[in-house]
């Protein structure tokens, strides 16, 4: 219990401290415009194509303004050591990490949720179809986009080259969840309801999920502590 | 006794391989269907079976090094990874260039070569990871912990593309088919010999990789010695 | 069976010993760095006392 008040009170430290400046949040979401507007010059898509391709593209985006928002989630810590004295506040690392997560998951379902109608508008595509199916894989797949994203950011936090070690190690293992999330997004971006064998993609996201929150939230404390 | 122990390895393995080498260059015949190429594939199944060999030993030794904070468990980490990598190339590319000649193309997006692909991403940038850092104690715990999520996202990723269209051939070991007899005993029989093969060249490497990391820490050792009397 | 089957089962066979025979020089090249190493650090520490 205390874990997660603790978690509540980092989480809208970093998010207050986030809107005061706003500094990763306009340049992820001005990052996020270009890149959908590059990918349109790029392929020139006809309607049909991309509803064959948007979920792709769509995660794509969102991979790429995941790892900026949580690069800057721990490496925000560092000038004034400000990291030394939040490992050694009565928070514990679990509830450190849980805290700084949960503020890159609101701060990242927000983009996401700026993004989709901006995507809607330059690929000219009924994205609302099935609004609910897409929010709950939206949710899913950017808690593991932030969840895994936060502790690889602790983990890389004192790295030389940290900015680009932190893509480096994060893609890859989060190809599973990103792989699901595309085929699930594509599937409801056509309106049509998701065939009975998708549900593999639903439980391996899920099961993703699990792994790796129960992963982090047991490691942190190793990782935050030295 | 460490050097004694990699040369007793050696001179068993050297002979081994280059026994294997002749038989199966001239001793086993050519695969109905394939031809001669198919002979590639004692060098392919027994490296991928080396190089996962590997990657257990590395999770292993680095959930230890996380429970007991040990650096000899840290270094097993890293040699057991760097020796996975070198075997998961030879899987890699000599799976390639069978690709070429019976499918046609040196690459297919099928499930086994993309989920090796990406295994060697991830441990490839466990090895980057480790260049990054320069303090021991950092380093050893912050690659084990990357090592232990490595593991847990190589499972998962082997679930996920496991549902994609399969291109390449099923398993043919008698172990893995229940008995039942896909290939010729004689060729199994050579393949467990080369797999034994290549996994006491795997210990040779690992062996070797130990023994650099302990005279790495005794440089490190000196080096601080040294600076301490200026 | 055609030329180019027996051609790639060589290079195939070359490419796996090839690779391992690569991985092995590596790591002698790493030997030997070492060693050095060791060896000047060893004289310098000597000197020192």
């Amino acid at each position: 219990m205390t874990t997660l008040r603790h978690a509540a009170a980092i989480a809208r430290k970093d998010l207050r401290s986030e809107f005061r400046t706003k500094e990763s949040i306009n340049s992820t979401l001005s990052f996020s415009v270009v890149i959908l507007l590059l990918f349109s010059f790029a392929f020139d898509p006809s309607p049909d194509m991309i509803v064959e391709f948007g979920g792709g593209l769509l995660w794509m985006v969102f991979a790429f303004a995941g790892a900026l928002i949580v690069n800057r989630s721990f490496a925000r810590e560092l000038p004034n050591d400000c990291i030394d004295v939040l490992v050694s506040s009565p928070a514990s690392g679990a509830s450190l990490f849980l805290g700084k997560a949960v503020a890159a998951f609101v701060l990242l379902f927000g983009i996401e949720c700026i993004c989709l109608p901006v995507f809607g508008i330059f690929y000219n595509i009924t994205w609302w179809r099935s609004l609910g199916g897409l929010m709950g894989v939206l949710a899913l797949g950017t808690w593991a986009l932030a969840c895994a994203g936060t502790f690889f950011s602790a983990l890389t936090m004192n790295l030389r080259l940290r900015e680009l070690m932190l893509p480096m190690l994060l893609y890859p293992m989060l190809i599973p969840a990103l792989l699901s999330a595309m085929m699930l997004t594509n599937t409801l971006l056509t309106g049509q309801p998701i065939p009975s064998d998708f549900t593999v993609w639903l439980r391996i996201l899920i099961g993703f999920n699990i792994m790796f929150t129960t992963l982090s939230l047991y490691l942190a404390e190793t990782i935050l502590v030295r | 006794m460490r050097t004694k122990l990699i040369l007793a390895l050696g001179a068993v393995a050297g002979p081994l391989l280059l026994r294997n080498l002749y038989v199966i260059m001239f001793g086993v015949p050519d695969e109905m269907e394939q031809g001669p190429i198919y002979r590639i594939f004692y060098y392919h199944l027994p490296a991928f079976l080396t190089a996962a060999a590997c990657y257990f030993g590395a999770l292993v030794a680095s959930v230890l090094y996380l429970a007991k904070k040990d650096q000899k468990y840290d270094a097993f980490a890293v040699s057991a990874t760097e020796t996975g990598l070198a075997f998961a190339a030879v899987n890699l590319i000599t799976g390639m260039i069978w690709g070429r000649i019976i499918w046609g193309i040196w690459w297919a997006w099928d499930p086994r070569l993309t989920w090796a692909l990406i295994c060697w991403l991830v441990y490839f940038g466990y090895l980057m990871l480790r260049t990054a850092i320069d303090d021991p104690t950092e380093r050893a715990k912050n690659s084990a912990v990357l090592s232990v999520f490595a593991s847990a996202s190589v499972a998962v990723t082997w679930k996920a593309i496991e549902w994609w269209r399969t291109q390449h051939p099923g398993p043919v070991l008698s172990i893995r088919t229940g008995g039942v007899q896909k290939i010729d005993p004689m060729m199994e029989n050579m393949i467990y010999m080369n797999t034994l093969a290549l996994l006491l060249l795997a210990a040779i490497f690992v062996l070797v990789r130990l023994r650099q990391e302990e005279v790495q820490r005794e440089i490190d050792g000196l080096r601080r010695y040294a600076h301490a009397m200026n | 069976m055609d030329e180019r089957n027996i051609t790639f089962m060589f290079y195939g066979l070359a490419v796996a010993w090839g690779l391992l025979a690569v991985y092995a020089v590596l790591l002698g090249l790493r030997e030997r760095n070492l060693t050095k190493q060791l060896d000047t650090l060893k004289r310098m520490v000597e000197e020192k006392k």
